[in-house]
């Protein structure tokens, strides 16, 4: 085990390098030059130069390749080209916001999908069951820039039980975290439920119940645990995109994360934003992946990592 | 103690109590799913309405306040209620003191300036004339990297008599410099942006900054030792709502109080119907046109972009998508600008002349009303679905005079980068808070073709640059009125640019908020003078 978490930590360092890298290059292909959005209209070709040749623009791209990795290998992302502050700052002021959404709509996510789906498995055929189906099809199929604003009107406008928009207490993450776990929830209640039936009949559920185990024991200790590794993999997917921001979701409830940072920085190039924007999601995937196959071994003892 | 604190305390020790058993299996996926909620719980509820703050709704995040460096709207407007500068444009686009107690120009490149004495900056410092010289030379420092330093290159020298008296000079007569006299002024110990914590430096205006949360809002609060008497609101949050449709719902649940522009036109309607909110429309100075590349072989004539004028329906198109929220442009500068001239000719919608002016232009259409075109040409927009419903109908409209044309929306960066390179055949964008007529130069000079200017059509007139040139180095006010009347007759005839239409200012506001007064270019300065009722 020590050497699975030593192989995974060490692997970390390429598998970033490589996303890093490879966005270093796209942000320099794509067409439009920061100096001009920067200087706007009013500055001379001499302006620009200058600036360009401050920013290091003007060097091969090789050689900002190397000085970009250097500051890198030295925690030091730079300062964004617009906002006055390091590229560290503004990370820091937005991720808890990214961090506080994700959680929360994966909470909201599971608490609908894990009674719903392992109802539909119980009670298969069942009224329940083809409620729960339903629901899945409609999550799947409602769009978050349309299921956001229709539940602010019902929830905040109608009703008024919550805030509209934007980050603070409590009543502020309701209607976000729902509207981007619901999605979640509707692949969740299909992978369950279908990994649920799986399980379910198999020959040590059936032993199980023949040592007279309580039904609810059966489920929890033998069903449930049994039918998790799929629904683990989905999950932390999942996860892992919600670490990267929504955009849509972001923008809708005006929730100042990752998602819109990203795309401000993108639509201002302003690379050592993008690039450390890249950096935090790629990270964000890679840890997810990470403790996702801690959490195999811990449900399944029998996975094993070769030591 | 407050309420706040109170639940902050209680959530800290709730917090503090979790202890989860040791060795458990479950332990770990209990904490993923429990921490979120505990410290959602630990934080705070966010004061969006502070007592007798204005909130104002804004479509994104301001980027950079301190007047040096700012060049986006949100920054701008917000840093004007933030900084004084020397001169300020009032409702009227009038030049009107505000620092400068008096000035006038001893000669045709001196301005000398006597400053107030009673303005001291938002850390108590008094203003002086060398936070003025410093402001200003700061921007010229060849290592401050500031936008603004191609707008001061005319700038010779600034001599500071005793405390509060200065000298401009210039190298050579400017008349669009008078402009640069509505710099925000920072204190002379300010330094660049970053070189200290703060997240800009201290001004001298009606509001200060009491907080910057990016993304989220920007709060001001009244400065109660302005020097035109303290502002009645104690304070405004610019809260920032990038969706539209989201900044309509907040107003109607009452989480914004005041809107300016940047909303769909269709949901001014609902507004007025489903919310008792105030909605003014003004005349605004941003303008909407049609660029064209003039070296392409069919639009370099003359006749031929003088048919694209004619084959667009403007009042349709504003009527129906638009809903009035602009009006029709005849030209760069708006009806109230000094140096506007209401006889430029103008092009109203007439297909019929379109076609014949296509014929004549040796452009025939292949088969009368049949289905293939005179010509193709390609029309560049955002991806902003406004923007995207507007090409449709241009594309609808060219097509019933035989253009057909190819549209392409792109993102904000992509589009603007092949707008600059010239990398298109026709395109629509807007020229913002236009003033003086200077702005001519920059777009239509022969010597302003990018990366020296915006000529981004490549448009050449020697007579037309000549009187640009006039008109730089013509201080008195009518003589400068004739040159650019003459400018705006010639590009009307020449058409490097369709004029599309001036976007009107729209306000939505609560009932309750007064005195407050809307400006052409989008200011809100007047909020130092607003009250909540």
């Amino acid at each position: 085990m020590k050497q699975f978490l030593l192989r995974r930590l060490l692997l970390l360092v390429p598998t970033l390098l490589g996303a890093v890298s490879l966005v270093f290059v796209l942000i320099h292909l794509i067409p439009g030059d920061p100096v001009e959005v920067m200087l706007g209209e009013t500055a001379t070709a001499a302006d620009k130069e200058a600036l360009r040749q401050s920013l290091g623009f003007d060097r091969p791209l090789a050689t900002q390749y190397r000085s970009f990795l250097i500051n890198l290998a030295a925690g030091d992302l730079g300062r964004s080209l617009y906002e006055p502050a390091t590229v560290v700052q503004i990370i820091r002021a937005r991720l808890p916001a990214t961090l506080q959404l994700a959680f929360c709509a994966m909470i909201a996510a599971i608490l609908i999908s894990f009674p719903l789906g392992t109802m539909a498995a119980i009670r298969r055929g069942s009224w329940i069951d083809r409620s729960a189906l339903t629901f899945s099809l409609l999550g799947l199929s409602l769009p978050n820039f349309w299921l956001g604003p229709l539940l602010m009107i019902v929830f905040s406008i109608h009703l008024g039980w919550t805030p509209v928009s934007g980050r603070g207490g409590l009543s502020h993450l309701i209607l976000p975290a729902f509207t981007l776990g619901l999605g979640m929830a509707a692949i969740l209640v299909r992978i369950l439920r279908a990994s649920l039936l799986q399980v379910i009949d198999q020959d040590y559920v059936q032993t199980a119940r023949a040592k007279g185990l309580q039904e609810s024991r059966v489920w929890l200790k033998h069903v449930l645990r049994n039918a998790m590794l799929s629904v683990i993999t989905i999950m932390s997917l999942q996860f892992g995109g919600l670490l990267a921001g929504s955009l849509i979701t972001e923008t809708i409830f005006s929730w100042p994360g990752i998602g819109r940072l990203t795309v401000q920085a993108i639509q201002t190039r302003d690379y050592p934003l993008v690039q450390g924007c890249v950096l935090v999601i790629a990270t964000s995937y890679v840890l997810v992946n990470f403790i996702t196959d801690l959490l195999y071994k811990l449900v399944d003892p029998r996975i094993s990592y070769g030591d | 103690m407050t309420d706040t604190s109170k639940q902050a305390i209680f959530s800290q020790s709730f917090c503090a109590r979790i202890r989860l058993p040791r060795r458990n299996p479950y332990r770990l996926f209990l904490s993923v799913i429990l921490l979120p909620l505990i410290s959602t719980g630990c934080r705070a509820p966010a004061h969006d309405r502070p007592k007798g703050y204005l909130v104002a709704g804004i479509e994104s995040n301001p980027l950079q306040l301190d007047p040096r460096y700012s060049t986006d709207a949100n920054s701008v407007r917000i840093g004007n209620l933030i900084y004084n500068s020397l001169l300020r444009y009032d409702e009227r686009s009038q030049l009107q003191s505000e620092l400068a107690e008096k000035w006038h120009m001893l000669d045709d490149r001196t301005y000398l300036f006597d400053l107030r004495r009673d303005v001291t900056f938002h850390n108590g410092e008094r203003l002086t004339a060398a936070d003025v010289k410093y402001t200003y030379e700061s921007i010229l420092e060849p290592s401050s990297l500031s936008p603004k330093r191609g707008l001061l290159r005319s700038l010779e020298a600034i001599d500071q008599f005793g405390s509060h008296k200065l000298r401009f000079r210039l190298r050579a007569p400017h008349a669009p410099f008078i402009e640069q006299f509505t710099l925000g002024i920072v204190p002379a110990r300010a330094g660049k942006p970053g070189a200290s914590n703060d997240q800009a430096p201290p001004g001298s205006g009606p509001f200060r900054l009491e907080a910057l949360e990016s993304g989220e809002k920007v709060t001001l609060r009244a400065n109660p030792n302005y020097w035109e008497g303290s502002p009645r609101l104690a304070g405004v949050v610019f809260k920032i709502v990038p969706d539209a449709l989201v900044r309509v719902l907040e107003f109607k649940q009452g989480g914004i109080d005041f809107m300016q522009n940047d909303l769909e036109p269709e949901m001014l309607p609902w507004l007025k119907n489903n919310t008792d909110a105030h909605i003014e429309m003004n005349q605004g100075t941003t303008f909407q046109y049609i660029g064209i590349n003039l070296t392409h072989p069919i639009l370099r004539h003359q006749k031929v972009r003088q048919a694209i004028a004619c084959a667009i329906d403007r009042d349709s198109i504003i009527r129906h998508l638009l809903k009035n929220i602009v009006s029709a442009a005849g030209g760069l500068l708006s009806p109230h600008n000094w140096a506007y001239d209401q006889s430029a000719h103008r092009w109203p919608y007439d297909p019929a002349r379109a076609e014949q002016l296509l014929d004549e232009a040796g452009f025939m259409d292949p088969d009368g009303n049949g289905p293939r075109p005179r010509f193709r040409l390609s029309f560049k927009t955002t991806n902003i679905d406004l923007r995207r419903r507007i090409a449709e109908a241009f594309k609808e409209q060219l097509q019933q005079v035989g253009i057909e044309l190819e549209l392409r929306s792109y993102e904000w960066g992509t589009f603007f980068s092949d707008i600059k390179t010239g990398n298109f055949h026709l395109y629509s964008l807007a020229w913002v808070g236009i003033e003086d007529p200077d702005i001519y130069h920059q777009i239509f000079h022969s010597s302003s073709v990018p990366p020296n200017g915006d000529n981004r059509g490549r448009y050449r007139n020697s007579e037309v640059d000549r009187l640009l040139e006039q008109g730089r180095v013509t201080l008195e006010r009518s003589e400068r009125q004739m040159i650019y009347r003459n400018v705006q007759r010639r590009l009307a005839e020449d058409l490097p640019y369709v004029p599309l239409w001036w976007w009107k200012n729209v306000i939505v506001k609560q009932p309750g908020l007064r005195g407050f007064v809307a400006y052409p270019d989008g200011e809100l300065i007047s909020l130092k003078k607003a009250e909540l009722g």
